[in-house]
């Protein structure tokens, strides 16, 4: 805990004078002391002393340092101050500051936003794909018609680029890589980071436009007690438990608890079919965290299983798709993982320390899509050793360590059998060069020995510049790759009469991302503009193109013969005009296009344009909260289908829609209710499946989903707590 | 007032720890009082506040570290000074007359306790 001294009898000065400490009164030398926000910094001396003199007597003081928590303080003039530091709980992390709900640490060489536990409770529902409601990096849509599922995308590309973590171990990607945000509980969030742009090497290959890593509550710091009830007009209903404790005093423990139920079939456009499953979920997690003096390790199980029922309305859980009159989609998921991490810390040397992480994960799916039974299983087995040091002293630090993955793949649909094992053994170093508050430099590369697709080299490098006082500059540039899973991957086409046509022996995907972003502020009055202007370009080696072009009858799966490649481009601005009021915009330009059956095209579904605007309103301690989110989405191509009979036929382009999102919030001593509603303008794509009359046709399909589904939803839920 | 600054003058001077209390005063939502607490720290401040800020009647609250002194502005209809001391007390500090509650205060974090800041006097 850290408390700043009053003392009365000092001269107030400009000047602050203090030390910066662990929690055992060991100076730390080399922590960096910053005025918030601005350049103006020093770094402790060998004694762990620093002297700074503020531009601004209400700036905030930001403390860090490499393996403690990063902390912002009120400067006092008065005293010496002392601060201690509290060792990061996540041994090996990156260094992150809290603060207020969506901010950008101003020292991370990467471009990094982080989305706090604030934040989030504005998305109240449901799980990790709504959370990114109320931020602009980070778009969602529908993947069909049919089953609900939500997906994101970023600098324009499929979320399947993005490198989802859960506590920097990889977790949605192989079989789960579609529905896995519907297995994450937004109760059990603790905070978001979104990166964009090519990640650490330390974590893997796979971040080729993006990382978000996300983090669960945590045994030593959550709520005693957390109960969380849902509701919303469609019928679904949400409870939700979390219970943390500490056993003694080095072992702590928490329990995450998730369920929801809709068992109402929601028809608002008439056609018969379900605008979204019915679904039961439960979801459990028990989790524990060791705190020794020098060891540090947690160890964790979750279990969760899915079950849904959609399709045309009458087809219920558990009924034979098979044989069913109705067209029905129905999809079990079961899934099983252990993980964990340990750290060894050196007690005098913060900076030092090894780190292994592992997870092993059990994921089984049984699905029917009409007719068309599929089924997979997936066997994961992770594991992650990390060491840290510096060379010489802290301005030259580095990670290096080993990982390995194996991942068994065995998938059936209707009568064609997939089955991959994958083996990749790897090894990464990772230098950070941090000489001071205005420069620092992140050169990054792993090699991965890939049993089945051979050697993946992949360079990263990130830096920092800060040019003004107010202004920084970051550059970053990187390989990616991945091994793709077309099934999964083009699931949304499963609810549709398109055959499945794979043309030539796939190759894993290669990207090459790079680009930047310019963070500044603009003084208004005694308050700023935050704006934030970024620019990537993704480019391709290699990728798989699912084809829904060629043939509005089938998807062609091959390997990229041409160009692929993605401009984004996203300006955000962001403004507290007083304590109550905050307001978000940004806009955004994406350019992808690659090339599919032989030319060089606009790929389908992404808007060209986009506007995004966020309006935020609390009162002291949150006892009233309120928040509105627009979003303009511009006109999107559509897959070709001119080669259908003309009653079938979509037009080339969607028009542009506007969704609205708001929400209410009043805090109580115990915790808060809220009251919200989803697509507030009730803005719907009509006629959502195509054929919709004739499931069991040739003309049938799903998959061509452009905008919401479902219209307005209102809900309302409450949370309560316990604090420890 | 007069006899009130003598009082607390008086006071001072004998070394009493007992504190006169301010009186409440209108303004534009309601009433303003004033409440000296033993607060010492960031962490008081944001315990008591953010009690407070839920109690009946309460319209805004603000703690001032240095001085010590709690200004809560409050609805006279719903709440009155006693009724918010004695809450001040409950979080665990005194308020004025009102001691803290021994409960209370035993459940702080150590730095919120007595002599926890005493080491910094150098």
């Amino acid at each position: 805990m850290l408390c700043i001294s009053l003392c009365a009898q000092a001269a107030i000065s400009q000047t602050l004078t203090g030390s910066v400490i662990d929690n055992t009164g060991e100076p730390l030398i080399g922590a960096t002391v910053l005025e918030s926000g601005t350049q103006n910094g020093t770094i402790t001396d060998v004694e762990g002393k620093f002297s700074l003199e503020l531009s601004s007597p209400q700036s905030m003081l930001q403390i860090s340092f490499t393996g403690f928590e990063s902390k912002l303080v009120k400067p006092n003039f008065k005293s010496i101050m002392r601060i201690e530091m509290t060792e990061s709980s996540e041994s090996l992390n990156d260094v992150v500051v809290t603060g207020s709900s969506t901010f950008m640490d101003d020292l991370e060489a990467k471009h990094v936003e982080v989305i706090s536990s604030a934040e989030l409770t504005k998305a109240a529902c449901c799980n990790l794909s709504e959370s990114f409601e109320t931020n602009a990096s980070v778009d969602v849509s529908y993947t069909d018609a049919v089953s609900g599922a939500k997906t994101i995308q970023m600098l324009g590309l499929d979320g399947r680029y993005v490198q989802t973590n859960r506590e920097n171990i990889p977790h949605i990607r192989g079989l789960i890589s579609r529905y896995g945000m519907g297995y994450v509980p937004g109760t059990w969030l603790q905070s978001i980071d979104v990166g964009k742009g090519a990640g650490t090497v330390v974590n893997g290959y796979e971040s080729m436009t993006g990382q978000l890593n996300v983090e669960l509550k945590k045994p030593e710091n959550s709520e005693k007690l957390y109960l969380n009830g849902y509701v919303n007009s469609f019928g679904r209903a949400e409870v939700n438990a979390n219970h943390a404790t500490d056993l003694n005093d080095k072992w702590s423990t928490a329990l995450l608890l998730h369920s929801n139920y809709l068992g109402t079939e929601i028809d608002g456009n008439d056609d018969d079919f379900m605008d979204l499953p019915k679904s039961r979920q439960i979801n459990f997690m028990n989790r524990y965290k060791y705190m020794g003096d020098r060891i540090r390790s947690q160890i964790g199980l979750q279990v969760m299983h899915d079950d849904k029922a959609g399709g045309q309305l009458g087809f219920g859980f558990g009924d034979d798709f098979k044989t069913s009159p109705m067209y029905g989609f129905s999809n079990q998921t079961t899934r099983v993982e252990l993980f964990g991490k340990t750290g060894v810390l050196f007690p005098n040397k913060p900076y030092q320390g090894w780190g292994f992480m592992y997870s092993g994960a059990y994921t089984d799916i049984d699905a029917g899509f009409g007719r068309d039974d599929y089924s997979g299983q997936e066997k994961t087995i992770y594991g992650n050793a990390i060491y840290q040091n510096i060379i010489g002293n802290s301005f030259h630090q580095y990670k290096a360590g080993v990982s390995m993955l194996y991942d068994d793949f065995n998938e059936v649909y209707v009568d064609s059998a997939f089955a991959r094992t994958e083996i990749v053994p790897g090894a990464f170093f990772e230098y950070s060069f941090l000489p001071g508050d205005n420069f620092s430099l992140i050169a990054g590369g792993r090699a991965d020995f890939h049993n089945l697709y051979g050697t993946f080299l992949t360079p990263r490098l990130h830096t920092r510049y800060q040019l003004t006082e107010h202004t920084a500059v970051r550059l970053a540039i990187g390989r990616g790759y991945r091994v793709g899973n077309p099934l999964v991957e083009n699931i949304n086409a499963l609810v549709s009469n398109r055959q499945f046509m794979v043309t030539e022996e796939l190759n894993p995907e290669i990207s090459w991302n790079m680009g930047g972003s310019v963070t500044t502020k603009l003084d208004v009055g005694d308050r700023h503009i935050n704006l934030i202007g970024d620019y990537f370009y993704t480019t391709f080696e290699n990728q798989l193109i699912y084809d829904m072009d060629q043939n509005s009858h089938r998807v062609t799966i091959y390997n990229l013969d041409g160009q692929s490649y993605a401009h984004s481009f996203q300006i955000e601005a962001k403004y507290q005009l007083n304590e109550f009021f905050g307001l978000k915009s940004a806009y955004k330009y994406y350019d992808v296009r690659t090339t599919i059956d032989g030319q060089l095209r606009h790929v389908p579904y992404i808007s060209k344009n986009r506007l995004f605007l966020n309006a935020s309103y609390s009162t002291k301690y949150d006892k009233w909260k309120a928040d509105a989110t627009l979003q303009w989405f511009g006109s999107k191509r559509l897959p070709n289908t001119s080669d259908k009979p003309t009653e079938f036929q979509l037009g080339s382009r969607t028009k542009d829609f506007l969704l609205l999102n708001t929400q209410v919030s009043r805090g109580f001593r115990w915790g808060s209710i809220y009251l919200g509603s989803e697509n507030l303008l009730n803005f719907t794509q009509s006629n959502p499946i195509v054929d919709a009359e004739n499931p069991f046709g040739n003309e049938f399909d799903a998959s061509m989903i452009w905008a919401p589904i479902t219209g307005r939803m209102i809900y309302v839920g409450f949370r309560y707590k316990i604090e420890r | 007032m007069k006899i009130q600054t003598i009082t607390t003058i008086i006071s001072l001077f004998i070394g009493l720890t007992t504190y006169a209390q301010q009186e409440p005063e209108k303004v534009d939502k309601g009433y303003k009082v004033e409440i000296k607490t033993s607060a010492v720290c960031e962490m008081c401040k944001e315990a008591i506040e953010s009690d407070l800020v839920f109690e009946k009647g309460v319209k805004d609250v603000n703690l001032d570290v240095d001085s010590k002194m709690l200004t809560v502005v409050y609805n006279e209809k719903k709440t009155d000074p006693q009724t918010i001391r004695k809450r001040v007390s409950k979080v665990g500090y005194h308020a004025d007359d009102v001691k803290r509650d021994p409960i209370a205060y035993e459940n702080l974090p150590l730095c919120c306790k007595d002599g926890a800041h005493s080491e910094d006097h150098h």
